[in-house]
Formats: C-alpha cells, sequence, structure tokens
C-alpha cells in the first residue's frame, strides 16, 4: 500500500528503553519509506522527530538504560496523514505542552540539549498526547499531501 | 560516520563530515570533533555530504564551536543542504555558525 491507497496499514516497532537501540530506528524508517513510497523529505521529518522522542525518553522518562519497552506503531492511513504512536512506560510528560526553550545563541551555553521539542514542532504536522495507564502516548502526524511538497 | 580534515590555505581548517549526524553518527565525530576544537583556529565544516542531522548532532557541532571561538577562533558552516540548514536554522544554530554555499565565501569569512 502506498501513499494513495485507502487501505490501512499498522507496522510496530519495539525497543528497549537503551539508547543504544535507537540505531534500529532509521533503518526500519528507511525501510518503510521504499515500501510506503514516503517522499525523502518526510523520511528526512520521520527520523528527526522519532529520533527526539525516543532519546528523551530514554534519557529523561526512563533515566537512562532501562529494560522498559517503547512501542512505535506506524499508521499508514488515518485521515490521510502518516502516524507514528509512540507509546511509553515513562512518568507523566507532555512534550505538547512543554515550554519551548529559545533557540540557541552565543551567549547562553545551556540550551545545547532543548532544542528537541522545538525541532518535534517544526517538522511534525501534527502532535497530541495523551496519558495511558501504562505512561504516556505521543501520536506524530505527517501529512500524506504535504508530504509531497513539504518545504 | 566518515570525518576527514584537509588543511586549506591561510591556516584554515577543512572538516568533511559525511553520511547521518544522528545519535550514532555524533558519537562516532565526538572525540575529533573536540580535538579539533581544541587545536585550530579557523574551522570550516563542510557539510555537503551530511544527511541527516538531529539534535544531538547539532550537539556535536555547536560545542565544538564553542570551543573554538571561545579560543578567539572562527568557524562556518559549508554546504548544508536544504532539510539540514532547516535544522541549523529552527535550532538558532546559524545565528552561533554562519552558513555560506560558496566556498570562497566560507574561506573569506575564515580570514
Amino acid at each position: 500500500m502506498n501513499l494513495n491507497g485507502n487501505e490501512t496499514t499498522t507496522e510496530t516497532l519495539t525497543l528497549r528503553g537503551r539508547m543504544s537501540e535507537l540505531t534500529r530506528v532509521s533503518p526500519w524508517i528507511e525501510r518503510l519509506a521504499k515500501k510506503y513510497a514516503i517522499p525523502q523529505k518526510t523520511e528526512f521529518a520521520m527520523n528527526l522527530c522519532l529520533e527526539e522522542v525516543l532519546s528523551n525518553i530514554i534519557r529523561h522518562g526512563y533515566s537512562g538504560d532501562s529494560d522498559h519497552f517503547i512501542s512505535v506503531h506506524f499508521d499508514t492511513h488515518k485521515d490521510d496523514y502518516l502516524v507514528f504512536v509512540v507509546d511509553d512506560h515513562a512518568p507523566p510528560f507532555n512534550p505538547v505542552d512543554a515550554p519551548e526553550l529559545p533557540p540557541i545563541n552565543l551567549l547562553d551555553n545551556i540550551q545545547i540539549g532543548g532544542q528537541g521539542i522545538r525541532l518535534l514542532r517544526r517538522f511534525a504536522d501534527t502532535l497530541e498526547y495523551s496519558s495511558i495507564p501504562t505512561g504516556n502516548r505521543l501520536t506524530i502526524g505527517f501529512a500524506a499531501s504535504s508530504a509531497l511538497a513539504r518545504d | 560516520m566518515p570525518i576527514s580534515t584537509e588543511e586549506l590555505e591561510g591556516g584554515i581548517t577543512r572538516v568533511i563530515l559525511e553520511g547521518s549526524l544522528d545519535i550514532a553518527g555524533a558519537a562516532a565525530v565526538d572525540m575529533r570533533m573536540n580535538v579539533i576544537a581544541g587545536t585550530k583556529k579557523a574551522v570550516l565544516l563542510d557539510l555537503q555530504k551530511v544527511s541527516f542531522l538531529g539534535s544531538m548532532g547539532l550537539r556535536a557541532l555547536v560545542i565544538p564551536a564553542r570551543a573554538v571561538m571561545g579560543r578567539g577562533g572562527k568557524i562556518v558552516i559549508f554546504g548544508p543542504n536544504e532539510l539540514v540548514e532547516k535544522v541549523l536554522k529552527t535550532s538558532g544554530v546559524d545565528t552561533l555558525i554562519p552558513i555560506h554555499h560558496e566556498l570562497q565565501n566560507a574561506v573569506a569569512a575564515l580570514q
């Protein structure tokens, strides 16, 4: 099924809460991009957003390496969006409402690590957060139509 | 992630990065970048062959850049692709490290 298809297809990647597991994400997205004819710009945005979200869960939500799992579900056809649903087992954290740090500047040394939420908001087309009984669910959407002309 | 250096005229060091500057890529170049940042005073970061840049990759660029500037040196970015440049501008890195798309302009900015 490609971007113009009508059926819903879901694929899942399950990761342990370890930074080393993140090396599995990019090849998975690359495979999805080939399978569903996802444009390069959208593939870039997907990689960027998932790197931010997953690394934040592991570093902050799980406080480093952990045996907890993270589930990433990819849905090809949800109201014309390509959607990733990320479920974790971390303490509540809503990146949709979290304050955005100012951009990096010459004078401030502490902002380097705080760019993840800013990048997530700029590169994803939709973001939805919900608290679930086991932790957090973040739904990240990329418009299939604008994927062809993403700026 | 491959990283190589080339010494240009005028004491400029061209640092050529290639591939994905993701978490793994950033970890692979961190030590080399820190050595360069601790010893060079005019650094041209050649990103023409960088296909991806995430926030850990940003860190791998910004920390050495601050080190170079902290020693009174200069550093510029040369040739990022459209998406990599969008990451640099969204995060404000372009205000810290100037971006150039013409090599002669990048070199001139370091002299």
